[in-house]
């Protein structure tokens, strides 16, 4: 089950419908939310994906589940562009280091649920920022945490709150998963 | 990239008619701005009357259970769905004369012109096809 935070029905439809209703349902959307599609339609994902790219919106992947496709998008929401303030930092090459002296390091992965599922760093605990706040107590003040998220934006801001909430060790890793060449899993089910 | 996609439609049947409102929309939902040029028989696919009943090609009759099976929509839903998406649609002047036809006929809000109407749209699309 991925975590979504609005569902299209577009079973039975043919191209170029469920683009279409794609198009119209991520209007309603705020940036940063994730749309799940059912289709049925088997050229689907292949235009969902093209779509996305060319539309700027992040194409997460998509779950079959019998003769249903299930995409899941988030819609864009200008993280990239924004300026980068926490200053600790460490690079995506600098936390596999870590890692490998320290099995235990403590990643926090700030992205969206449904962008976790589909590609995380196993050890990699998922808190989407939007919960940080309630959650922030299920973390220790005093260890190291690595926080990781698409491109830096998402974890730049946690890094922030939770230096600001007395945590002491806090790493923002840049640029995040889009980059990442480290171990990987998906925890969809297939 | 200027994101236009200038499509001319000079053709009456169904076929024309998907792939011209298939492209068109597909393009204005992945934020192009697109503009239709309808002349000769392509003007059949915006005639309020003549657009819900296009043709197959001849031979092609038994296609017409596969789009049904397929849940294609129809051409009246195709047009009125390229229009909420603000596709353009411009009917060509010279035809509609030729055929003594009046702007009513045809589906709300299109603009009427000439080939340097639909020129000045085409002039700098990154896209133009022909159907």
């Amino acid at each position: 089950m991925i975590n979504t935070n609005s569902v299209l029905d577009a079973k039975g439809l043919a191209c170029p419908m469920p683009i279409v209703k794609t198009k119209k349902a991520m209007n309603g959307l705020e940036a940063g939310e994730v749309l799940e599609v059912q289709a049925t339609d088997k050229g689907s994902t292949a235009d969902m994906k093209a779509w996305a790219e060319s539309s700027g919106h992040q194409y997460l992947g998509t779950v079959e589940e019998g003769t249903t496709l299930k995409h899941y998008l988030r819609k864009a929401s200008g993280e990239e562009t924004e300026v980068k303030k926490h200053e600790k930092i460490i690079s995506n090459e600098e936390l596999l280091q870590v890692m490998e002296v320290n099995r235990n390091t403590i990643i926090l992965d700030v992205r969206e649920s449904a962008e976790y599922a589909f590609n995380h760093i196993p050890t990699a605990k998922s808190l989407p920022l939007g919960e940080l706040e309630q959650r922030m107590g299920e973390l220790d003040k005093k260890s190291e945490i690595f926080v990781i998220c698409r491109t830096g934006g998402r974890s730049d801001l946690a890094a922030q709150k939770l230096t600001a909430a007395g945590f002491e060790q806090v790493f923002n890793v840049v640029p995040g998963m889009s980059q990442w060449n480290g171990p990987s899993q998906k925890s969809v089910n297939e | 990239m200027t994101n236009k996609v200038a499509i001319i439609a000079s053709n009456g049947g169904l076929f024309d008619a998907y792939k011209v409102f298939n492209i068109a929309t597909a393009a204005a939902a992945t934020d192009q701005e697109v503009a239709i040029f309808f002349t000769f028989e392509g003007l059949n696919l915006i005639h309020k009357e003549a657009n819900g009943q296009l043709p197959l090609p001849e031979g092609k009759e038994h296609f017409a259970e596969g789009f049904k099976k397929a849940n294609v929509p129809s051409i009246p839903e195709l047009v009125t769905m390229a229009q909420e998406m603000d596709v353009k649609f411009i009917g060509c002047q010279m035809t509609m004369d030729v055929l003594g036809m009046e702007k009513e006929a045809f589906v709300d809000s299109i603009e009427v012109g000439g080939a340097v109407t639909f020129l000045e749209f085409a002039k700098d699309a990154d896209v133009t096809l022909t159907f």
